[in-house]
């Protein structure tokens, strides 16, 4: 079976629903524009009628036709996207995430700040964040194309497009002008591409990091 | 790309519905919800009424689909349960209505994964019964049904079945017909008797004992005669779709298979990578997908499988204390195999449920114990409980 990577996105329930499902969507068909096989849901145990539980969306993409469609939750995510930075402080967010991953948050905080909160950080090669709520200035847009259905306001308008944006220039995983043709936000999703502030860690120094917050994960 | 509920809806909208009922329940919900937006936004011109449950919501179809109206509605899990009274009714008045069914287990405990039980207990109540496995078929499927149904040879109520969140969330290609095929394809609802102002008519009368055997035997008739409407609305759909579709068996590797999965719904997308992978190994494995439970292909089964040496049957339905002590197709299936000469070995596969996925894994465990069957030419089991 050909190499499935597997994007996971984080976002709280009813008031960032739709721009986290935004956020896989713009994703999977620009990945489709580009001639990549796709594919983008909601997890389907999280309740996202709830006001600000966490909710799960999901993309999977790849060079070949995925076979398996329904394991129906990305088990070893390569990079997790985080639309709400408090999100880190509860939740293991990179579980499951293998060695050498990337972490994307939306936040206003330091990327120095946010390691503090992530006791297995060693897992990470790549950390950015990128402060979309400035850019759009709006957290929520529409609490329209709820589960199951479709978004029939428009894609990107929000806090997706600057985070596709920085998704797009930290994973090199899709091209910059495939997002822009699907965003309605092209400027934002610009300046997240911009803006987004990136650390890389070496192997050596990811090691460290993780000795320091004590995990046993090893490289 | 659009999920199955979506599919469900643009399905109802091509087929100009005219009176629709909702009542929320996940996953079908987002049928209803898209309808909603469709009604709301002028693109659709349908009475939507909001029912104060799945029963008042059959309650309502049943009324509108007497009076004459291409009635829908929809439920999943112990919303397809509590509306059970009416389906009798409906079928036994034979109002063509149609009710789309997103899988959803039933409590307890809560969950919201798929499992077929919910409209599988519904299946001698004389409805048609299908499932489809693609938010592509779901969209299908819609109009074919109401094609059916509403054949004057047939005149029943269809329930359109798919896989909840499997199908129903999970966002596939999906091309919508023409206005102009869809037109061609499906006439307008013509009711035989409705009622009426000017043409008083009754409809649901109490009967005495003696009229109940002939009437039941009547609907035992009709069913009989339900196979051939079904393969000539098949044929037509893909004449002006293009969209062919086996009427009631999907064959896959079928033809030169020693064993073979036999399964509907969603898991059939996975069933069909395994038999490839199989058969790059050199396991002659195939699949046979089942498209209608009602009317059940008795006789296309006994075709697509007799030469098969030992069958799986994948059951993502329960059926409690049955003769199998698993689930409920594979019953049916020994039975339509059971006067052949030279019969497969049947056993069965309790997957999926609670709304599990089947991984490929499962699916070589299974064709190592069908394997194993045709090498000792027996079965001592009935039931295999995958992942226990």
């Amino acid at each position: 079976m050909a190499k499935v990577h597997e994007i996971t996105v984080w976002a709280r329930g009813v008031l960032q629903d739709k721009e986290g499902r935004d956020v896989i969507n713009i994703f999977a068909k620009a990945a489709q524009a580009e001639g990549k096989h796709a594919q983008a849901f909601d997890n389907y145990e999280d309740l996202p009628d709830r006001v600000l539980v966490t909710v799960r969306k999901y993309v999977r993409l790849s060079d070949e036709e995925i076979t398996h469609k329904y394991v129906y939750t990305n088990d070893k995510p390569e990079v997790v996207v985080i639309c709400e930075a408090t999100i880190v402080k509860g939740i293991d967010v990179l579980r499951g995430m293998e060695p050498g991953g990337t972490l994307i948050i939306n936040t206003n905080r330091s990327i120095d700040d946010m390691l503090k909160l992530l006791p297995n950080a060693n897992l990470l090669a790549t950390i950015a964040t990128v402060d979309a709520d400035a850019i759009t200035g709006v957290r929520t847009v529409d609490f329209s194309g709820s589960e199951g259905g479709v978004d029939t306001t428009g894609i990107g308008k929000g806090i997706a497009a600057p985070i596709v944006g920085a998704v797009a220039k930290v994973t090199g995983l899709i091209k910059k002008e495939s997002l822009a043709k699907i965003v309605s936000d092209v400027s934002g999703m610009e300046r997240g591409y911009n803006e987004v502030k990136i650390k890389h860690f070496k192997p050596a120094v990811a090691e460290l990091v993780g000795a320091a917050a004590g995990s046993k994960t090893k490289r | 790309m659009m999920t199955g509920c979506r599919a469900a809806a643009e399905g109802a909208k091509s087929a100009e519905v005219e009176v629709i009922c909702s009542f929320p329940i996940r996953p079908y919900t987002a049928i209803m919800m898209e309808l909603a937006k469709m009604v709301a936004n002028g693109e659709l011109n349908a009475e939507f009424i909001h029912g104060e449950g799945e029963h008042a919501q059959l309650s309502v179809v049943l009324g509108a689909s007497a009076a004459g109206a291409r009635a829908y509605t929809g439920s999943s899990g112990v919303g397809v349960t509590y509306a059970m009274e009416i389906y009798s009714p409906m079928a036994g008045g034979r109002y063509p209505a149609q009710m789309s069914i997103a899988d959803r287990t039933l409590d307890p405990p809560g969950d919201f994964g798929s499992e077929h039980t919910d409209a599988m207990s519904t299946r001698d109540q004389g409805w048609l019964l299908g499932w489809a496995c693609s938010p592509q078929e779901v969209y299908d499927n819609t109009l074919m049904s109401y094609r059916i149904g509403e054949d004057h040879r047939v005149m029943l109520p269809q329930m359109v079945c798919q896989d909840g969140y499997f199908i129903s969330h999970i966002p596939d290609k999906v091309t919508l017909g023409e206005t102009s095929q869809v037109k061609e394809f499906l006439p307008p609802y013509r009711p035989i008797s409705p009622l009426s102002l000017t043409n008083p008519v009754s409809h649901g009368p109490q009967i005495r004992p003696d009229q109940g055997a002939p009437m039941d035997a009547m609907r035992a008739q009709t069913f009989l005669a339900i196979p051939k409407v079904i393969e000539e609305a098949t044929a037509d759909f893909a004449r002006i779709f293009g969209r062919k579709y086996d009427p009631f068996v999907e064959q896959y590797r079928l033809a030169d298979a020693d064993i073979a999965f036999f399964i509907m719904g969603a898991h059939s997308n996975t069933a069909r990578a395994a038999v490839d992978k199989l058969r790059k190994e050199g396991v002659k494995a195939g699949m046979a997908r089942l498209r209608w439970v009602r009317p059940w292909p008795t006789h296309q089964l006994a075709e697509a499988l007799g030469h098969v040496k030992a069958v799986g049957v994948v059951e993502t339905s329960t059926s409690y204390g049955g003769a199998m002590r698993g689930g409920n197709l594979i019953h049916e299936l020994r039975a339509s195999l059971y006067d052949l000469d030279d019969r497969p070995l049947v056993t069965s596969f309790m997957g999926g449920l609670g709304g599990e996925t089947i991984w490929p894994a499962d699916f070589d465990y299974m064709a190592g114990v069908l394997s194993k069957m045709v090498k000792e030419k027996r079965t001592d089991r009935y039931v295999y409980w995958l992942g226990m």
